[in-house]
């Protein structure tokens, strides 16, 4: 190929990715960096008078002594912990089941997808009704026609975020098999058949050969779990509001509350920025341990 | 001489004539429930004044509102002339400078046909920043054929009330194992700041001084209030489920039965008696909250107010808008058609409003000891912070109040402080 | 493989548990929009229902305005689902199989993107909306939309696209072919279920999406269908009959498109994830 066609290809290039480099660094890039700024700014929309002046991390230090702020942090920490924990697990199981061959395993594999495409919305408003006090059928599988010992699930912190780490995972799970069944589908059959011979159990054959084979994958389900984990929203919204007490007070509801209700731009966006900036460094982590794998792979294709 | 002022009368009245054609009015309000209504008492207007009013509606939740109207305000939009407020708004609406002071147009005797707390909630730092249209406040509905039967009277205190309930409760568990004896609103939301202010002001509480900037959440009376709901009311008479609940769950356990009393707005009277969708219909009466000993029952106000936008270019016509829709003619319009509350406190004796609304007579009496939830500039930061120190109070069986207040008294004095800092 | 007896039971007990969990929640949540009235708040609740009522579907279509959400939420994810596309196979191209510089680095920065949480760019993304005017406007949910399917479609696309062989693509060229018409003349036909695939995902994320749309459309003229079913009003219950049926009719064409679709949209979510 010619210099000059070289060149000239590299120039189409660009052009044709002007349209999608323009969208991401006006409405994804730039913003980020403006909610860095007004982290360090102190806004409050019906203080106008105070103008706006830069404070520096203050507001990152007010989050982090604060112990509403902190509250929020632990509860998304865990929220994030144990859902994704058992996302994977349970992901690994649905992998398991649809990776065998059976008769209509389209049909299970569909039916297993239906939580996934299923709005988180309507998901959320399907288990708050579930676990509502009187009318919920939650109350009636535990404690039948005892109407007296009918329990308010949302009413108690610990069970309130259980009620909505088993919403999340009820509808991502699926999602993490996907990701994992990819990688079994990767494990040639003779190792199996050869282990087999040697004479191991199941059990030992998972142990041995599946699941050190499929960390890769795993490790890629983890990674995109979490991130999406981090991002819980819409079943706080719908179902708790953040309560009973700040229980389920999760961090960007949290700083949607502080941006959009309270008018704390400033106090906010810092809240907005430790989000990103955990879910980014959670992110470095995992594809550490990942390796680049993912790019050379299909560089090597390209 | 007399052909020249010909001409100029025709001319003036051509002028306002046209003027009059050509007028036109922004309006932005919140969705109305009775739309046909609106447009009816608008339509009034706009006949009799030849103004044309242009209405933008605002979704249905007062938050969801607030942004709306406030993000027109913080752009000057002058296709903004009049608006309605929510009665927390007045503080930061005045502070923030976007509502109008209305004092030039609004005379101190034209005030007294109003109830007292609606003036008061319109009022900040010694100006009115709003004319009440509807006014709203907490009541007490009670199941009478229950009182009847067990032969209580409506309770005055708050210790009765829980008796009164245990009693009947414990006599009903055979026919009607679902029922409770107390319902509310004890979510985490505006509607929590309400329903415990009702508790705490009737302990004699106190919540904010605004004028010497002091928050006492931790007020030994306050906490005791407090304590009384914790230990004596979630999960006690009232189902533990009540700490989900907003007004439409609260009023739902009640018209399906299962509850003896129901602390609610007056909206609630016309759907507990209303036999499609109550199974209590008739069974109901109405009778201000209870208060505990040597304390004053205490009704936390509500309803929406007129402003008009400082940004306004026509504010003479923005008033003369507010004036109508506040007049008694319309307030009565507001009561006999559509059964909402109005502001003015002579429509309630009047014998046609009170033919077809009989319980006004009761609620006029609430009104009259409506109080307001504080008033300031950062009301929305204030909420969130009492909504938190509650619904943590109250959802713990052993929750320190005391820490728990104090951490909430540092962060409402670091608001203050910001109220300060920017001359409030 | 053959299988044992106690693994093939074992198999069976699991495929029943799975299908249970992922569905019986939901068509328990369908039924309710299908109960009588008196049903819905039945203490204890009853399992299933003794009669069919269409009182609550009825309610949600007609009172609620259900038809208004649908038509919105059609616009708007259609509209995203359409330019995201075009967007993403003008971008993927040259991503996939042009030698430009800085080729690595946009990748990454790509990928780096997908992960930026909503909550970061929100307060800034809502200013400017606000500063063109278009809160509350089709375009003003469309583009934040854009900006954040984009990153995973290209991703897709370019995974597809750099799968192809690339004698056809040469042919093109020799003949005289010019890059774009490369693009859509021979890389688009032979990516179509790649491109298909990308569609379904773009138009399944922002027909539920619910946090932009709750923060950019206040007007209830204007929300999706997401929002419409959370801010769900209720005057004297939780309307939970109608909230139900609402769902139900929202959720079909999602059912319907895993249903038919179900190995593309696997494809789809796999797409790079995972290299043998």
């Amino acid at each position: 190929m010619s210099m000059r066609k070289a060149y000239s290809e590299s120039l189409t290039g660009y052009l044709f990715l002007t349209p999608l480099l323009l969208i991401i660094v006006v409405f994804s890039l730039y913003p980020v960096v403006y909610s860095l700024f007004l982290s360090l700014h102190r806004i409050i929309l019906s203080l106008p008078s105070l103008g706006e002046t830069f404070v520096g991390i203050d507001n990152f230090v007010a989050f982090f002594t604060d112990p509403v702020g902190r509250n929020s942090l632990m509860v998304t920490l865990v929220f994030v912990g144990v859902s994704t924990a058992l996302e994977i697990c349970l992901g690994i199981m649905i992998a398991l089941i649809i990776h065998e061959s059976f008769r209509c395993r389209s049909v299970v594999r569909a039916a297993i997808l239906v939580p996934w495409a299923i709005p988180t919305v309507i998901a959320s408003q399907m288990w708050r009704f579930a676990f509502n006090d009187q009318y919920g059928i939650a109350n009636y599988l535990v404690y039948g026609t005892n109407v007296a010992h009918y329990d308010a699930w949302l009413a108690s912190p610990v069970s309130a975020l259980a009620v909505i780490i088993l919403a999340d995972v009820w509808k991502t799970s699926s999602f993490a098999a996907l990701i994992i069944l990819a990688g079994l589908q990767t494990i040639p059959d003779e190792l199996y058949e050869a282990s087999k011979i040697d004479g191991a159990g199941a059990f030992q054959r998972f142990f041995k050969i599946t699941l050190p084979l499929l960390k890769p994958a795993i490790l890629v389900a983890l990674l995109f779990r979490t991130m999406d984990a981090f991002r819980v929203f819409d079943l706080v919204f719908v179902m708790t509001q953040g309560g009973p007490g700040d229980a389920t007070n999760v961090l960007q509801f949290y700083g949607y509350r502080k941006l959009f209700a309270e008018g704390m731009v400033g106090y906010g966006s810092a809240v907005s920025i430790v989000v990103f900036l955990l879910v980014f460094s959670v992110s470095i982590i995992y594809l550490k341990f990942i390796g680049t794998g993912i790019l050379e792979k299909k560089e090597a294709r390209a | 001489m007399f052909l020249n002022k010909l001409v100029i009368t025709l001319c003036l009245c051509m002028w306002v004539s046209q003027a009059g054609a050509s007028e036109t009015l922004h309006f932005v309000m919140w969705k109305p429930n009775q739309p046909e209504l609106w447009d009816r008492i608008v339509g009034i207007f706009e006949r009799e004044t030849g103004v044309s009013v242009i209405r933008e509606i605002g979704p249905h939740s007062s938050t969801a509102a607030h942004a709306l109207v406030t993000q027109k305000l913080k752009n000057r939009d002058p296709k903004l002339d009049v608006f309605m407020m929510d009665v927390t708004w007045p503080p930061e609406f005045a502070a923030a400078g976007w509502a109008s002071s209305l004092d030039r147009f609004f005379a101190e005797e034209q005030r007294q046909d109003f109830f007292p707390g609606a003036i008061r909630a319109c009022t900040f730092r010694g100006k009115l920043y709003g004319i009440p249209f509807w006014t709203s406040g907490g009541l007490l509905y009670y199941r009478k054929d229950l009182l009847q039967k067990y032969g209580f009277d409506p309770p005055t205190t708050w210790e009765q009330l829980v008796r009164q309930a245990d009693t009947i409760v414990r006599g009903e568990r055979k026919d009607n194992p679902a029922l409770k004896g107390y319902s509310g609103q004890f979510k985490q939301y505006e509607g929590l700041v309400c329903d415990m202010q009702e508790f705490v002001l009737s302990n004699n509480g106190r919540l904010l001084d605004y004028e010497s900037r002091k928050s006492t959440i931790g007020l030994p009376a306050n906490l005791q209030a407090v304590r009384f709901v914790r230990d004596r009311i979630i999960g006690k008479i009232a189902s533990r489920g009540v700490l989900t609940y907003e007004e439409p769950e609260s009023l739902h356990v009640f018209i399906q039965g299962h509850a003896v009393f129901l602390r609610n707005w007056p909206y609630a009277w016309a759907i507990s008696n209303d036999p499609n969708k109550s199974r209590v219909a008739g069974l109901v009466d109405i009778t201000v909250l209870p208060h505990f000993p040597g304390g004053q029952s205490a009704s936390t106000l509500g309803g929406w107010q007129f402003a008009m936008s400082r940004f306004s270019t026509k504010k003479q016509l923005a008033w003369t808008f507010i004036e109508f829709m506040t007049s008694p003619r319309i307030q009565k319009i507001l009561a006999i058609d559509a059964s909402q509350a109005p502001a003015r406190k002579s429509v309630y004796r009047d014998p046609e409003v009170l033919e077809k609304n009989p319980h006004f007579a009761k609620l006029s009496a609430v009104f009259e000891n409506t109080r307001p939830r504080p008033a300031m500039p950062l009301y929305p930061l204030y909420s969130a912070i009492l909504q938190r120190f509650y619904h943590k109070a109250i959802s713990h069986e052993r929750s320190p109040l005391e820490k728990l207040a104090e951490q909430a008294d540092d962060q409402v004095r670091y608001l203050l402080q910001l109220q300060e800092e920017a001359g409030m | 493989m053959t299988r044992s007896f106690r693994e093939s039971l074992l198999l069976i007990v699991g495929v029943i548990a799975a299908m249970v969990l992922s569905l019986a929640p939901f068509l328990w949540f369908v039924s309710i929009g299908f109960k009588p009235q008196v049903e819905i708040t039945a203490i204890p609740p009853r399992l299933f229902p003794s009669d069919v009522s269409f009182t609550a579907v009825h309610e949600a279509i007609f009172t609620f305005g259900l038809m208004h959400f649908i038509k919105n939420s059609v616009i708007v994810a259609g509209c995203t689902t359409i330019v995201c596309v075009v967007v993403g196979c003008l971008a993927a191209y040259p991503l996939a199989r042009l030698r430009i510089p800085y080729r690595r680095v946009i990748l990454l920065g790509i990928l780096a993107v997908a992960m930026f949480p909503q909550i970061s760019i929100a307060g800034p993304v809502w200013r400017i909306l606000r500063a063109l005017g278009w809160l509350n406007t089709y375009q003003g949910l469309i583009i934040p939309y854009l900006a954040l399917t984009l990153p995973l479609t290209v991703w897709i696309l370019a995974n597809f696209f750099g799968q192809l062989p690339s004698e056809l693509e040469e042919a093109a060229l020799v003949d005289g072919a010019g890059l774009f018409q490369v693009l859509t003349r021979v890389i688009m036909p032979l990516a179509a279920p790649g491109v298909f695939t990308a569609a379904l995902l773009t138009f399944i994320y922002s027909w539920n999406e619910f946090f932009f749309a709750l923060l950019i459309m206040t007007e209830r003229d204007r929300q999706t269908l997401p929002v419409g079913i959370a801010l769900f009003p209720g005057e004297y219950t939780m309307p939970w009959g109608e909230i139900s049926a609402a769902s139900t009719i929202a959720t079909i064409p999602l059912i319907l498109l895993v249903l038919f679709f179900q190995k593309r949209i696997i494809a789809g979510l796999t797409a790079g994830a995972v290299k043998g």
